[in-house]
């Protein structure tokens, strides 16, 4: 049996940003392919945070698929490849004969590269309903983890329908920036019911540098003491979903 | 004014520097006759540039106890320390990135060997006690620097001869292949140290490459154990020895390691020290060094037999009776021997830290305010969400 597999993106930097997120969590990764495009889905070796791709076929500049395939790759070996690219060189996976992950950078680049066995279990998401939806820009959210971070460990988020705070709280004092509703960086506030959730730095500032620009607005969604949501929208990807579990002082 | 545990660390390595200097010179002679039990030393001092040599008592015949931990459960601090003064340490100046030569070849023999290695050496001038000791190695006696050195006898062991001879084999994998074929911990350390393993071969002092071992095959087993199902209960285990007293509490959460030490001196002051980590394991050198790898150690063989995961908490109480550091393998023998025992099974993770902390003098308040793993613990896991 021959497989059909090949995706081809029109630029670098989607690609990139894709497996700087994945590289923050885990050493391996396990991509599914099928007629519908390319998911991944993975939590750290702790299981305090997941991480779930899904990059649609219409998202690539060229994409086949005629089967289901699950290919894994060391993400360490697949990174360093995929950032000899240039911003705005395409990039191509494919399978080869011998079972080697093809990648072809630009027009002449082509690498092969060993793939890994890949690992069977299907992770599944948390279930579980979300009471506040913060919208910020990115280098917004960004700018609220820097400031953070330099007294605490720990991000706390508290919104209520006319403002969100972000907090944190360490041995050297305290911080709190405040984003009422309307101001430019706040794009977006929904909340059914007043949420206070804390979130570690440890995770969250890895993956938002991981992904950067590359998305434009970040979504945060949360209830008190579950599970954090951010959805990164970036324009030529489906979704990046970080689900990050949370601190719960008792 | 409390002292950090080094320093008390250091106060009790005096004791050894005293005892040394009174009987470390009833060997002092400029030749010397023995089996090797196997032993070879590499030291840290003047790295890359460092002392090398075999360690032979002045006796011949089975002097395999000397040097095999594995078999010092059960021995009195005196016991050890008096068989360990007569191993005579010869070395040579040998650069850590040159394993080759005659010399090195003969010990590499000696460090493969499964019998003791018929050894006749001459020094430059008589054998002195040396008063180093670093906490981690097993202590020894006197030292002379090597003029002649001739070993005969010895036989390879046929596992780690095919090692040896692999040179595409990475130093890790070696490891891991000589330890799940049941080789001692202890001569496969030796064999590391003296540079037989990897592609790229190199010396690695004897002080390091116990780390090294412990490390490397704790993180390979901690990656068995991630795939297995919680432990169902919390799980305390015990055991004294050598003025050591280790409680392990085991519970059901994902991986997480902490190991907590309270030294005291003979003022009865403590220091403590302490290091963590969850299942992305440990990013930095430890403050407790070695007897945390070691420790974990023990503490992974046991859930990998038992394909079962948990997280653990090791308390390690050192008494003033323990008044010369005799190496951090007693540190991994002692766990392995409480992981032997009957556990005390606790209705909950507050009732097995108590039990732990009954037969201890330091008090569960003052091990939780030192320690991590309930700070950490605040943290959820993204499964309790599925």
């Amino acid at each position: 049996m021959t497989l059909v597999f090949s995706a081809k993106t029109s630029g670098s930097d989607d690609l990139k940003a894709i497996i700087s997120a994945i590289s923050t969590l885990v050493e391996e990764a396990t991509f599914v392919a099928n007629a519908e495009g390319i998911t991944f889905r993975g939590m750290d070796p702790s299981h305090v945070a997941l991480i779930d791709i899904s990059w649609p076929n219409s998202a690539f500049e060229k994409y086949e698929c005629d089967n289901d395939i699950k290919f894994g790759v060391r993400v360490d070996e697949f990174s360093k490849l995929i950032k000899r690219a240039e911003k705005q060189d395409s990039i191509e996976i494919g399978i080869s004969e011998d079972n080697m992950l093809l990648v072809t950078i630009g027009k002449n680049k082509k690498y092969k590269m060993r793939l890994i066995e890949s690992s069977a279990s299907d992770t599944p998401l948390p279930k579980i309903p979300y009471d506040a939806k913060i919208g910020l820009t990115s280098s917004a959210f960004d700018k609220i983890l820097g400031d953070v971070q330099v007294v605490s460990d720990y991000l706390t988020i508290k919104a209520t329908t006319s403002k969100a705070e972000f907090s944190g709280k360490g041995d050297s004092g305290e911080v709190l920036i405040d984003l009422e509703k309307g101001m430019e960086q706040l794009t977006d506030i929904s909340v059914k019911q007043e949420s206070t959730g804390t979130y570690s730095l440890e995770y969250l500032n890895p993956v938002v540098k991981a992904v950067g620009t590359t998305a434009g607005s970040v979504t945060c969604e949360y209830s008190s003491a579950k599970p954090l949501r951010i959805e990164f929208k970036v324009a030529n990807i489906g979704r990046i979903h970080f689900y990050l579990a949370p601190r719960v002082e008792s | 004014m409390s002292r950090s545990s080094k320093e008390i660390r250091k106060s009790i390595e005096a004791n050894w520097r005293e005892y040394l200097s009174r009987y470390g010179n009833l060997f002092s002679s400029n030749s010397l006759s023995g089996s090797s039990p196997p032993s070879v030393f590499v030291g840290t001092y003047n790295y890359p540039k460092v002392n090398v040599g075999p360690m032979v008592p002045p006796v011949h015949g089975d002097t395999s106890l000397l040097d095999i931990p594995e078999r010092w459960l059960g021995k009195s601090l005196e016991e050890i320390v008096n068989f360990r003064l007569s191993l005579v340490r010869g070395i040579k100046k040998v650069s850590v990135l040159e394993p080759e030569g005659r010399f090195i070849e003969n010990l590499q023999e000696v460090a493969m060997s499964s019998r003791p290695t018929d050894s006749d050496i001459e020094f430059h001038k008589n054998t002195v006690p040396i008063t180093t000791i670093d906490g981690e190695s097993a202590p020894f006696g006197p030292i002379g620097e090597i003029k002649k050195a001739k070993f005969s006898g010895s036989s390879a062991q046929r596992t780690i001869e095919n090692a040896y001879y692999d040179k595409d084999l990475k130093a890790e994998d070696a490891v891991l292949k000589l330890y799940n074929t049941g080789i001692d911990l202890s001569q496969i350390q030796k064999c590391f140290s003296i540079g037989m393993f990897g592609k790229k071969r190199k010396l690695v002092p004897t002080r390091w490459s116990i780390t090294a071992t412990d490390d490397i095959i704790s993180k390979s087993l901690v990656t068995e154990i991630l795939d297995y199902q919680l432990i169902d209960c919390c799980k305390v285990f015990s055991f004294n020895h050598l003025g050591n007293m280790f409680s392990i509490i085991l519970f059901p959460h994902r991986w997480l390691f902490e190991m907590e030490e309270a030294w005291y001196d003979e003022q009865g002051q403590i220091g403590f020290g302490s290091d963590y980590e969850d299942a992305r394991g440990i990013d930095h050198p430890p403050a407790i060094a070695g007897a945390y790898f070691a420790a974990k150690l023990g503490v992974a063989e046991y859930l990998a037999k038992n394909k079962t995961q948990a997280a653990v908490l090791v308390l390690r109480e050192i008494r003033p009776e323990y008044a010369i550091p005799v190496g951090v393998w007693q540190v991994r023998e002692g766990i392995r021997a409480a992981m032997k025992e009957q556990p005390f099974i606790a209705s909950s993770l507050d009732d097995g830290i108590n039990h732990a902390c009954k037969s201890m003098s330091i008090s569960k308040l003052e091990w939780l305010a030192k320690g991590e793993l309930f700070k950490k613990m605040k943290q959820k896991s993204i499964t309790d969400f599925f």
